[in-house]
């Protein structure tokens, strides 16, 4: 019966960690047009917990992405040098849609493992019921 | 009245293995974006019956625990199980579809211990002469 609860509340911190970085996906492609905004990562990391001995997850500290701000050419930007350039942000839409549909995805199977968990921890109760 | 049934045991340990193993296989699920994660899960349950009884009837263990089904599940170590070819760059072995067949099967085989042991309660509540 405790490997349920395990598991329902692991299932649980995944789905908080998934959503997190859904957030932060938004927010990097809410800024994709922010002149000098840098794309945010949000690492995964396992965490340990010895009383149970199960391996949840958390998000850690969030890091930015140290690639090159875009040079985009428009001369009429208040922000724009004498050549005309200014810079950008280093987000690709791409790549923030990956992302999303991957944390999606994730979620999803995080979903149905808690429902799957919830259901057994129901069907073994049934049997008390009886 | 004997209570010492074992069909009631086994059908016990099968539903206590499937709960721990869905706890280990949604660890896996929870952890296929972490870094460096590898994929764990238990041996058959079919295995590790036969080891339980092998040694139950050979007489040799090295502890009396081992003797007891369900009960010695921690022995059984979680190994390391991914399939192969499935390591992505970051080191990370969990294949998402590999785990939900796992999980389809944990499921079956907590179903399974369930009715076995509601319908020996039935069985067991019949030769009794109730309903």
């Amino acid at each position: 019966m405790s490997g349920m609860f395990n598991s329902m509340s692991t299932s649980a911190s995944a789905m908080a960690a998934q959503s997190a970085r859904l957030r932060i996906v938004s927010e990097n492609i809410a800024n994709a047009d922010t002149p000098g905004y840098r794309r945010k990562i949000v690492p995964f990391e396992q965490v340990f917990d010895g009383q149970t001995g199960t391996r949840r997850v958390a998000t850690g500290q969030l890091f930015l992405d140290r690639s090159e701000l875009r040079n985009i050419h428009d001369p009429s930007h208040p922000m724009a040098d004498e050549r005309g350039y200014y810079l950008g942000s280093n987000v690709s839409t791409i790549i923030e849609i990956a992302d999303a549909r991957e944390a999606q995805r994730s979620y999803e199977a995080n979903l149905r493992m808690f429902d799957q968990s919830r259901k057994m921890a129901t069907s073994l109760l049934d049997l008390l019921r009886r | 009245m004997n209570f010492d049934i074992g069909v009631l045991k086994l059908a016990g340990a099968l539903s206590s293995y499937a709960s721990n193993r869905q706890s280990l296989i949604s660890q896996n699920i929870a952890n296929s974006d972490t870094p460096g994660f590898k994929a764990r899960d238990y041996a058959d349950f079919g295995e590790i019956v036969a080891d339980t009884t092998a040694r139950h009837s050979g007489m040799r263990a090295t502890r009396p625990m081992h003797w007891q089904f369900g009960e010695n599940l921690a022995a059984y170590e979680a190994q390391v199980k991914s399939l192969f070819g499935s390591e992505s760059p970051d080191g990370n072995t969990v294949t998402l579809e590999d785990q939900m067949i796992r999980s389809a099967e944990v499921k079956q085989q907590h179903d399974l211990a369930l009715g076995i042991y509601s319908k020996s309660l039935a069985i067991m509540r019949a030769s009794l002469g109730r309903r």
